[in-house]
C-alpha cells in the first residue's frame, strides 16, 4: 500500500516538473497562432522528456549518483563549465519568467498590477526553498497542479474543436512570413519541456527520497503516467488556444490574455481555474528551477546540499540558492513581459541542450554505473534524434526571430 | 606495465572526486594533486588539492598567474594523502569536517553570512 501510494507521490511530482510558465506560454500561443499545428512538437517533446527522466532516474537509483555528480566526476571540472554555465544562464531567465508567471496568477486574483506582486511572488519561493522539507516542496505544488484539468473541461464544455480546425492538425495554416514564428514556437516548445534544470532536480529528488534498486518500477511507472499526464494539460491549453483565441486574432501576448481561453467554457470560474493553474505550475516550477541550478552547483563543487538539512547544515548550497534568487529578481526588475522572457528562455534551453545532454549517453551506457541496466540501441537513437531537431530547429530560429523582432 | 596501469586508474579515481569526512560531510572536491619526486625517480603523491586556484589552472595553465595574482593562495586547501582513509568515487577522509580548513567553510558562511538571514535554522 505505502509502495503505490509513492507511485501516486511520483506521479504529482513529474505533473508539477512538466508544466511551467514555458509550457502555458508556448503552447497557449502555439494554439492561438497556428491552430493544432504544433500537437506534433508536444508529443515530441513528451516522448523525450519520458524517455530522459526515466534514464537519470534509473542511473541514480543503482548509482546511487546525482546527474551533476557523474558530469564532473567523468568529465572533469572544464568539461563541466559548460552544462553549469549555460544552464545558469538559461535557468535564470526561465526563473525569473516563472516568478513572473506566479505574480501574474496572484494578480488575476487581486486585480493588483503583476510588477508590485513580482517580489512578494519571489519571497514566497524563497521562503519555501530556504526552509520547506522535500516532501512539500514536491507535493505542494504538484498537487495544486491537479487544477490543470480544468483546461481539459473546458474543451469539454466548449464541445471540442470544431470540424474545420482539424486539417491544422497534419497541415499546419502557416502564412506568409510567418514561418520563423512556426520555427520559433516549435523551438520553445522543444525548450520548455525538455528542460535540464528536470534531470538535475529529478535526481536529486531521487536522493532526498532515498531511490535503489527497489525503485526501478516506481521510477518507470512516475515518468510515463506523470509526463503524460503534464503533456495532457500542455495539448489541452494548446486546443483552448487554437478554439478560442484564434477566432479573435489573438495571438495570446500576454499570460493574462491567455486566460480568456478559459474564460469562454467556463466564465469567471474559468478565469480563475486558469489563475489557480497557472500559480501552482509557476510555483513548482520556480521551486524545481531554482534547486535544480542550485543542486548542479553544490554537487559540481562537491558541498553539503539537501532540503530536508538547515540551512546552517548546507550553507554553500543555501546561499547559492538565494544568490540564484536575487539574480532572476534582478533580471526580473527590468519589467520584461514573462510570456516573452519564458519563450526567449524555452529556446535558449533548446540551443544549449546538445551540451547539457550529450554526457547522459556517455553515463546512460556506461557499465560501471548501471551493470545490466545500461540503454538500450533504441533509446539511444532516439535521444541523439530530440538532441539534433531542437538544435537545429533553435539554430534557425533563434536569428529569425530576432531579425523579425521578436514573438 | 601493470603497475603503471595502476597508478593511472588511481588518479582517475582521485582527480574530481567527493571529499567526505568521518562525520559524513561533504566538503568538496580534488580540484588537482601534488607529487614528490622521490631520489629513486618515483613520483609519490603527497597532497590533494581543493581551491578556486587550482580550478582555475585546470581551464588554463595561462590564467595560473591571474589567479595567483587575484587569490594569493587565500582560498586554497591541502589535505595530505596520509588522511585518505578509503579511495574510491567518494574519497573517505579519516578526520572530521572541522579538522580541515576546507571542512570550515560552511561554517565560516553560516558564522559570516547567513546568521543575518532569518529561520536559518542556527
Amino acid at each position: 500500500m505505502k509502495k503505490w501510494f509513492s507511485i501516486t507521490l511520483g506521479i504529482v511530482t513529474a505533473t508539477g516538473g512538466f508544466l511551467d510558465a514555458g509550457t502555458v506560454a508556448t503552447s497557449g500561443e502555439a494554439g492561438a497562432k497556428f491552430g493544432l499545428g504544433l500537437i506534433w512538437a508536444v508529443l515530441l517533446a513528451t516522448v523525450a522528456v519520458i524517455l530522459l527522466v526515466e534514464m537519470i532516474g534509473r542511473f541514480t537509483a543503482l548509482s546511487q549518483k546525482t546527474y551533476a555528480d557523474a558530469i564532473r566526476e567523468n568529465f572533469g571540472f572544464k568539461f563541466y563549465l559548460l552544462p553549469l554555465i549555460s544552464g545558469i544562464i538559461a535557468e535564470s531567465l526561465l526563473l525569473a519568467a516563472e516568478i513572473g508567471g506566479i505574480a501574474i496568477a496572484l494578480s488575476l486574483f487581486t486585480g493588483i498590477s503583476w510588477h508590485y506582486l513580482f517580489p512578494v511572488a519571489a519571497l514566497l519561493v524563497w521562503i519555501l526553498s530556504w526552509r520547506a522539507p522535500f516532501s512539500l516542496i514536491e507535493n505542494g505544488p504538484a498537487l495544486l497542479g491537479l487544477i490543470t484539468l480544468s483546461f481539459l473541461v473546458g474543451i469539454v464544455v466548449l464541445g471540442g474543436p470544431p470540424r474545420e480546425l482539424l486539417p491544422t492538425l497534419w497541415k499546419p495554416d502557416i502564412k506568409q512570413g510567418e514561418l520563423a514564428d512556426y520555427l520559433f514556437l516549435v523551438a520553445a516548445i522543444l525548450g520548455a519541456t525538455i528542460s535540464p534544470y528536470l534531470l538535475y532536480f529529478y535526481s536529486s529528488g531521487a536522493r532526498e527520497e532515498k531511490w535503489s534498486r527497489d525503485s526501478l518500477l516506481l521510477n518507470r511507472v512516475t515518468a510515463i503516467v506523470g509526463m503524460s499526464f503534464g503533456s495532457l494539460g500542455s495539448i489541452s491549453l494548446l486546443v483552448l488556444g487554437a478554439i478560442v483565441l484564434r477566432p479573435l486574432n489573438i495571438s495570446s501576448s500576454t499570460l493574462g490574455e491567455l486566460g480568456l481561453a478559459m474564460a469562454k467554457p467556463l466564465g469567471p470560474l474559468g478565469a480563475y481555474l486558469f489563475a489557480g493553474a497557472l500559480f501552482a505550475t509557476c510555483l513548482g516550477a520556480a521551486l524545481e528551477v531554482m534547486l535544480g541550478v542550485s543542486y548542479n552547483i553544490a554537487q559540481g563543487f562537491g558541498w553539503e546540499w539537501g532540503e530536508n538539512k538547515k540551512p546552517v547544515e548546507a550553507a554553500r548550497f543555501n546561499l547559492v540558492l538565494t544568490i540564484i534568487l536575487l539574480v532572476a529578481v534582478a533580471i526580473g526588475l527590468f519589467g520584461t513581459d514573462p510570456l516573452q522572457l519564458a519563450l526567449l528562455a524555452s529556446t535558449v534551453i533548446a540551443l544549449f541542450l546538445p551540451i547539457s545532454l550529450t554526457p547522459f549517453l556517455f553515463i546512460m551506457n556506461d557499465p560501471d554505473y548501471l551493470g545490466d541496466h545500461t540503454n538500450g540501441r533504441f533509446a539511444n537513437i532516439a535521444i541523439i534524434c530530440v538532441l539534433i531537431i531542437a538544435f537545429i530547429v533553435a539554430v534557425i530560429a533563434l536569428p529569425l526571430e530576432i531579425l523579425t523582432g521578436g514573438g | 606495465m601493470a603497475g603503471q596501469k595502476d597508478q593511472l586508474l588511481v588518479m582517475h579515481n582521485i582527480i574530481d572526486n567527493q571529499l567526505e569526512t568521518k562525520d559524513q560531510c561533504k566538503i568538496g572536491r580534488v580540484a588537482d594533486i601534488e607529487a614528490e619526486l622521490c631520489d629513486d625517480g618515483k613520483l609519490v603523491l603527497t597532497n590533494l588539492v581543493t581551491g578556486p586556484q587550482a580550478l582555475a589552472t585546470r581551464i588554463s595553465s595561462r590564467l595560473r598567474p591571474v589567479a595567483e595574482f587575484l587569490l594569493r593562495g587565500r582560498f586554497e586547501h591541502h589535505i595530505p594523502i596520509s588522511e585518505v582513509k578509503e579511495i574510491g568515487p567518494t574519497l573517505r577522509l579519516r578526520g572530521m569536517a572541522k579538522d580541515y580548513s576546507v571542512g570550515q567553510s560552511d561554517r565560516w558562511i553560516a558564522e559570516h553570512i547567513l546568521r543575518w538571514i532569518p529561520g536559518n535554522g542556527r
